[in-house]
């Protein structure tokens, strides 16, 4: 108990020494909007690490899991623009102002309250197939898809999750029907297709390396712009002749809005950093995750064409189920 | 068999190496603390943890997180014998007669039998994952959506034979507890239902803020006005341990929830709550007496307690064997191990051999200190008893709240806990029976989902319940338990209105 | 029994009638709510087809109950000595959830336990202080700072 009275102690005096000096004076707050164990959770903690080393001050992952994201978003969207809150999100943050819009929901936040920092990586989907599915490559499956339109079943981690937007992209390019089977997540569609419950589905890279190696699932395409380094052998969509079928998982670092420039030049430098740092590299290699380091102007740019191809595709859709 | 005793060898030269050792301890004392927590439980525990493990190594992550979260198991029976709050959210049916045998002095038998149980059920879910985890596992994946619509019905039959009140009341609360799982994010459509606006909502109401409300925080409200006369309870050794009438009752509840657990355990989803009500209704159904449970039956203890921890040990299962999450607990251990470059897959036993069998092994040790760990701590634990009514029941609200809001940093479960509570209380003074509301919130999204999501695979076919072995063989089961529960209405027609339970009071 | 046996003669609403109606009071909120979901067909259930079939049966419970509680105990024959005293407290951990993120777990935690056993128990004011004080200080210890949960802070840091 008296250690922590002195630790508050100090605390305050260091608050009140430095409230004047340079960012950042106290502990930084990454706000993951997933639990632990995810991609975002998985990302943000090397970084984390990473930051503390370069910044000299705690950088600490705090979850804040619910409605597929849209709590943990909202919370650093309304947070004080101080640069002490900041937020490592993943494309669904442009898919659920989107979605909101589509049922009549008060929206949780939008998009323009938050002020890029840096994309810190970006991993294509890979579209794989349950092994008696007869067929071999894309074009054996877009052949049998188009034999028996609405007969072949697909898993997702949920209505306009990361796995389900991915799948929309390639029916919508290709005019195909499958059926949709939604999950709770991107485990339970992982084990929606290795027990043959459905026929295919959008996996990520690392999720289900481990099952196509021991032969439980049979990759057919890429959602990438090139061939992804641990699959060689798998095309991508582009190669096979469909254009704009492009597809990543990425996680991104935000910050509020109306956080001063001086504060945002201090995290886009680390967060330039960050990406070079060695353990960094490890870690992400370790988990299979593809580094792609983007600035704010680039990572803006990058994100806005994004957010407003997948809020398009989350319309369409939204209008196909109403219709039924 | 040669080989899986070499396997074994190699295991326990890992487990047993000191380092080791000390994480497995480490991580079933947390783990048992945590449990005790009224709302954190063991997904709140390894969640915690996980961060903390990234820098350790594999075997050494796992072998603590799988402490926490079995030890977790454990320590959340503590809490619902001596104060009637869940530690967690599978010891619901635990504070039903493991509160009543406090109420009747007998705190003590109750912890220890929940203690043996629990190790019991542990090591022979271990032994079941050592030697059948590779053929489970198929079994494992060959439960999709129509066999899990099929295992949750089967559930909800159960719902009969649960409570000794009313049978109207029961349904009645079944069907309240269901309409609240139905608040949130549809996952088949995207709309969000009864969310009254509330953000966090969307993921609808966590079992936990509401078995903490129902059971805590509602029977302190209840004892509220008896403060002043409730005695401090003096526990004398001699009634610490179970008589053995007590243990000759609890075998056959903790064989039976031990082998049901681990069933149960090994089907993806996130069921494995279930498992100690079914075993509840089962034992109850069984009972010469089942008028007893209720009021403080042993087997109401031994068995839903045996059942929760073997569901634990069979979530491994598919876990190690296919490397596939099949519940949150799970999916955030296989992060524990994916951040050090192990991507998980069917070949995981193969690839790492020292990883799988070092945590067998470590389990058949954490189930052993855990154990220990905890006979004896029953006669510390009683001593809570001790503690004026007027000191305690403040600090354990204020546990409640520091607990519900530590799972994931949100005043709303907060808040749930406090309407529960509420509810919970007013409900009770009317005499109703709360646990059907937490078997209904539980099983409500899941059946709603994996029924809709069955309908999607076979495009509105209801047939497809019919194609698969299993959903019909489960389905065909379940009707036979709800015909049964049906037989003294139909036969016995003078007393029927006995059976509905109106006429009695 | 007596007072049972008063009440039947006064007549009034039962216990039973009372929660059952209430329940399908309940039912018949959350079935106009639901009206905003659609329902789809028996062969692909939208979002608001489960949550119908749970009003009609959540009613027709209540409906029942109400009908056959005619012999439960009178609603005014109930005895609600503790309910002030519970609403009391549920009101004060209201307080205190509102307070939690605006100054802090330590000092909501330290009010609200002064509280419990200073003005709700009488305790002697030093056995109180050191409750709360001890219990607050020690659980954000434990939990704030040992599982690295962000317990809420105080604007002053604390």
């Amino acid at each position: 108990m008296i250690r922590s009275i002195l630790a508050a102690g100090v605390l305050l005096a260091s608050t009140g020494a430095f409230a004047q000096g340079a960012f950042p004076a106290r502990p930084i707050t990454m706000i993951v909007a997933f639990p632990p164990g995810g991609v975002a959770d998985i990302t943000a903690r090397p970084t984390a690490a990473a930051m503390e080393k370069i910044l000299k001050q705690p950088v600490s992952v705090t979850n804040r899991p619910g409605a597929a994201g849209a709590v943990g978003n909202a919370a650093v969207a309304n947070a004080k623009p101080d640069g002490y809150t900041i937020l490592m999100a993943l494309s669904s943050i442009s898919v659920i102002p989107a979605a909101d819009e589509l049922f009549n929901r008060r929206p949780a936040y939008a998009l323009d309250q938050f002020a890029p920092i840096a994309l810190i990586s970006a991993d294509p989907t890979i579209l794989v197939s349950h092994p008696s599915l007869p067929v071999k490559t894309l074009k054996d499956l877009v052949a049998l898809a188009r034999a028996r339109p609405g007969e072949l079943s697909y898993s997702s981690s949920g209505v306009y999750g990361a796995l389900h937007m991915p799948m929309e992209i390639f029916m919508h390019a290709t005019k195909l029907k499958m059926r949709h089977v939604p999950t709770t997540g991107g485990g339970p569609a992982i084990n929606a297709i290795l027990g043959g419950h459905v026929a295919l589905t959008a996996g990520g890279p690392a999720a289900i390396s481990g099952h196509v190696k021991a032969g439980k699932m049979r990759p057919l395409a890429s959602w990438g712009a090139t061939r992804h380094a641990s699959y060689p052998n798998v095309p991508t969509f582009m190669e096979m002749g469909y254009k704009n079928v492009e597809y990543y998982i990425w996680a991104g670092m935000f910050a509020p809005k109306a956080t001063p420039d001086a504060v945002m030049k201090v995290l886009r430098d680390t967060a330039r950093k960050t990406v070079a740092d060695p353990d960094f590299r490890k870690a992400m290699a370790a988990v299979d995750s593809l580094v792609q380091y983007k600035d704010a102007p680039e990572f803006q740019q990058y994100w806005m064409a994004d957010a407003k191809r997948l809020a398009g595709l989350v319309r369409i859709v939204g209008k196909v189920e109403a219709k039924k | 068999m040669a080989e899986t005793f070499q396997n074994l060898l190699l295991g326990f030269s890992v487990a047993l190496q000191p380092s080791i050792l000390v994480y497995a301890f480490v991580g079933c004392l947390i783990g048992t603390l945590v449990g005790m927590m009224p709302g954190l439980g063991p997904l709140a525990g390894i969640s915690l943890l996980l961060p903390a493990t990234f820098g350790l190594n594999p075997i050494i992550a796992i072998v603590l997180l799988a402490g926490v979260y079995y030890g977790a198991m454990y320590g959340g029976s503590t809490t619902s014998i001596l104060l009637r709050i869940p530690g967690e959210a599978a010891s619901v049916m635990t504070c039903v007669d493991g509160y009543a045998m406090t109420q009747r002095g007998r705190a003590g038998p109750a912890l220890a039998i929940a203690a043996i149980g629990s190790f019991v059920a542990g090591t022979l879910g271990v032994i079941g994952l050592m030697l059948l985890a590779p053929t489970l596992a198929e079994f494992a994946l060959r439960f999709g959506p129509p066999e899990y619509t099929a295992l949750l019905l089967m559930g909800l039959f159960i719902l009969a034979y649960m409570s000794g009140g009313s049978m109207l009341k029961t349904l009645a609360m079944a069907a309240l507890g269901l309409m609240l799982g139905m608040i949130g994010i549809d996952v088949m459509s995207g709309y969000t239902r009864f969310s009254l606006g509330i953000v966090e909502l969307g993921d609808g109401v966590g079992i936990v803020p509401v078995a903490v409300g129902l059971f805590g925080v509602s029977e302190i409200l209840l004892a509220a006005g008896a403060t002043a006369a409730l005695p401090v309870q003096r526990p004398k050794l001699r009634e610490l341990i179970p008589s053995r009438e007590e243990f000759r009752l609890s075998a056959g509840p903790i064989a039976r929830g031990s082998l049901l657990g681990f069933m149960i355990g090994i089907i993806p989803g996130s069921a494995h709550i279930i498992s100690s009500f079914v075993s509840y209704g089962i034992e109850r159904r069984l009972s010469k007496h089942p008028e007893r449970f209720g009021q403080g039956a042993i087997e109401g203890v031994a068995g839903p307690e045996s059942a929760n921890n073997a569901a634990a040990t069979g979530a491994f299962v598919p876990m190690m064997a296919l490397g596939i999450p099949t519940s949150p607990v799970t999916a955030v251990m296989i992060a524990a191990i994916m951040v050090h470059g192990i991507l998980p897959g069917p070949m995981l036993i193969q690839q790492q051999p020292e990883l799988f069998w070092g945590f067998v092994a470590s389990m058949y040790v954490g189930n052993v200190v855990l154990l220990i760990l905890n006979l004896p701590m029953v006669g510390l634990f009683v001593n809570l008893l001790r503690i004026p009514y007027a000191y305690l029941y403040p600090c354990i609200l204020c546990f409640c709240i520091l607990g519900t809001y530590s799972v994931s940093n949100s005043l709303v479960d907060v808040w749930i806990l406090l309407v529960m509570g509420g509810l919970g209380y007013v409900l009770r003074k009317l005499g109703y029976d709360l646990a059907p509301v937490a078997l209904g919130l539980v099983l409500a999204p899941m059946l709603e989902l994996s029924l809709r999501q069955s309908l999607a695979m076979s495009a509105g076919d209801y047939g497809i319940f019919l194609d698969r072995p299993i959903a019909t063989t489960m389905l065909a089961l379940g009707v036979v338990l709800f015909l049964f529960a049906l037989k003294p209405l139909v036969f016995k027609g003078k007393d029927w209105r006995d059976q509905v339970g109106l006429e009695k009071q | 029994m007596n007072e049972t046996d008063r009440g039947q003669t006064r007549g009034g609403l039962r216990s039973d009638q009372f929660s059952g109606l209430m329940l399908l009071a309940l039912a018949l909120y959350v079935g106009w709510e639901n009206r905003a979901y659609p329902l789809g067909s028996l062969q692909e259930p939208g979002p608001g087809y489960m949550p119908l079939l749970l009003v009609i049966f959540l009613g027709a419970m209540g409906l029942l109950i109400a009908l056959w509680g005619i012999k439960s105990a009178p609603l005014a024959s109930m005895k609600w000595t503790e309910a002030t005293r519970a609403v009391v407290i549920l009101v004060a951990c209201a307080v205190a959830t509102f307070a939690l993120e605006r100054i802090g777990y330590r000092i909501t935690m330290i009010a609200l336990l002064i509280f419990f056993l200073g003005a709700l128990e009488r305790k002697r004011p030093l056995p109180v202080a050191l409750v709360s004080v001890g219990f607050s200080f020690a659980s954000f210890y434990v939990i704030g700072d040992l599982l690295h949960v962000p317990l809420p802070r105080s604007p002053w840091g604390f």
